[in-house]
């Protein structure tokens, strides 16, 4: 048996906080979605806990429990003894993939980041628009799933900048690298230094992102500490846009996703509902939002690792769009867009997109 | 007809993406081939869209993802989309499962039957073609 775990180190007095009271597992979107209390944060801190007794070691065997959880929150915001699970969950994992062990779907993942400087190993972008300049203001960073797989969202945020006169300029980006650490795998210098140098050759003194996992991670991780030491903010397109009046509007019934990332862990839900309540009035929430809001399915690596159980996670979100008669689902988190998009039925009539897209869409009928 | 393990229906068309296809009166069926499901790995989504798409040879009408991949799904033909495998919104496994049978992805109505003839068809050419993929794909790794 190994001995040492660092997150035994760092949160043994966590783990043995939980008082397996199940508040979590009434929250855990993948509990919900398999039935499985080995899968919730209780079971994991129950498990977590044997390890650090020494009754089971970390072994292949708990990469199903331990590599599926979306870090969406949910848990840590509604226990009453205050386990910070998302943190404790990346620890284990971090020890876990120290040892070899770690959910196929990440083997040669930091290899592949390094050779291809995005999360999917594509040679291109698959962007068609935006506007690169020597010096701009803003930089747009767009992010892993911008770039490759919700291209049609992306351009249409670069048409609105475009059409709004904003100052910006893309850049020769490469993945964030926030994902490695959810993994369990360590950030890659090269990329945030890649990044970084290319913002700051752009002259621009803020950075702009569509990604609410880009946001986490610039204003976070300590690999990016220079862009904060030089007074660089980053915002959210949600903050960027919620000053601007939009002479639009549209009657239709539309509600909002909020993303783990840019909600439960950012605590931003008020700018994207600024926006969207000014051009729709009839704007309805879903049975569970702001805090409450159900997770998607795509975070923490589930939706590479685990995808059937992730589309599962995002069709019991969309049964809330559903069952309030919504017309149009809103999110401005590419990740939740790309896996609510693939998980809504034929039947759902609804349309998925994000803030900027709407607002286009609404701009071109005028 | 079976080479180098993958199985290849030598009575198929096949366009160049690994999607093959099969006149059905005056309809054409398709999915994907073997090689193609096997290279993707395990299919998550397929993407149905509504009945009545017009098609555009060459233009991109439907994408579909394994774990981490990608494709896109190019009209073979000028024609209509006519039916979907809607079995494949909740179990797009099927594909893994049995491309050929269970895991057929659309219907479509060719503007002219006539354009199923540029596509690869035959045992010779089905063997040309698919060993040089397999050649690409391996040395791409």
């Amino acid at each position: 048996m190994e001995k040492g775990y660092e997150f035994e180190k760092r949160f043994r007095e966590q783990i043995l906080k939980c008082s397996r009271c199940g508040f979590c597992q009434a929250v855990c979107p993948v509990y919900k979605a398999t039935l499985r209390p080995a899968l919730n944060a209780r079971g994991k801190m129950l498990i977590l806990k044997e390890v650090m007794d020494g009754k089971i070691d970390l072994s292949e065997e708990l990469i199903e429990s331990l590599f599926q959880c979306t870090i969406c929150a949910s848990c840590y915001l509604n226990c009453p003894s205050g386990v910070e699970v998302p943190e404790i969950i990346k620890a284990a994992r971090r020890d876990m993939a120290k040892k070899g062990i770690l959910h196929p779907a990440f083997l040669g993942m930091e290899k592949a980041l390094r050779d291809s400087g995005n999360i999917y190993m594509d040679d291109e972008p698959d962007i068609e628009g935006g506007r690169r300049v020597d010096k701009a203001k803003y930089v747009y960073f767009v992010g892993c799933v911008g770039l490759y797989r919700e291209t049609e969202a992306t351009d249409t945020t670069l048409e609105l900048l475009d059409r709004l006169g904003v100052d910006y300029t893309l850049i020769d980006e490469v993945c964030c690298g926030g994902v490695l650490e959810d993994v369990g795998l360590d950030m890659i210098e090269d990329l945030s230094k890649r990044n970084m140098e290319n913002i700051f050759k752009s002259g621009a003194d803020t950075v702009i992102t569509g990604c609410p996992y880009c946001f986490r991670t610039f204003n976070e991780r300590e690999q990016y500490g220079p862009l904060r030491d030089r007074g660089i903010r980053i915002i959210h397109i949600s903050q960027f846009l919620k000053d601007i009046t939009f002479d639009v509007k549209t009657d239709k019934i539309v509600t909002y996703h909020d993303p783990c990332d840019l909600g439960r862990h950012c605590g931003i839900y008020e700018e994207p509902r600024e926006i969207i309540r000014k051009i729709a009035p009839r704007f309805t929430e879903m049975e569970h939002h702001h805090q409450d809001a159900l997770c998607c399915g795509a975070g923490g690596g589930v939706r590479g690792a685990f995808p059937k159980n992730s589309i599962e996670m995002a069709r019991r979100r969309l049964k809330e769009a559903e069952e309030i008669g919504a017309e149009v689902v809103l999110t401005d988190c590419n990740s939740c867009l790309h896996n609510l998009s693939n998980a809504k039925l034929r039947r759902q009539k609804f349309r998925i997109y994000t803030t900027p897209q709407l607002l286009v869409e609404l701009m071109d009928q005028k | 007809m079976e080479i180098q393990g993958y199985n290849m229906p030598e009575d198929l068309y096949y366009e160049e993406n690994h999607f093959w296809l099969r006149p059905e009166g005056d309809l054409v069926v398709m999915g994907m081939d073997d090689f193609a499901q096997k290279m993707a790995g395990d299919i998550v989504y397929v993407q149905l869209p509504d009945e009545g798409k017009r098609l555009k040879k060459g233009k991109r009408f439907a994408k579909i993802e394994s774990g981490k991949w990608l494709g896109k799904v190019y009209a073979p033909f000028d024609g209509e989309l006519v039916e979907v495998n809607e079995e494949l919104e909740t179990n797009p496994g099927l594909i893994n499962e049995d491309c050929y049978g269970r895991g057929w992805m659309y219907k479509l109505r060719p503007d002219d039957m006539k354009d199923l003839e540029g596509l690869i068809h035959g045992k010779e050419a089905i063997e040309e073609w698919l060993l040089k993929d397999i050649e690409k794909y391996a040395k791409e790794g």
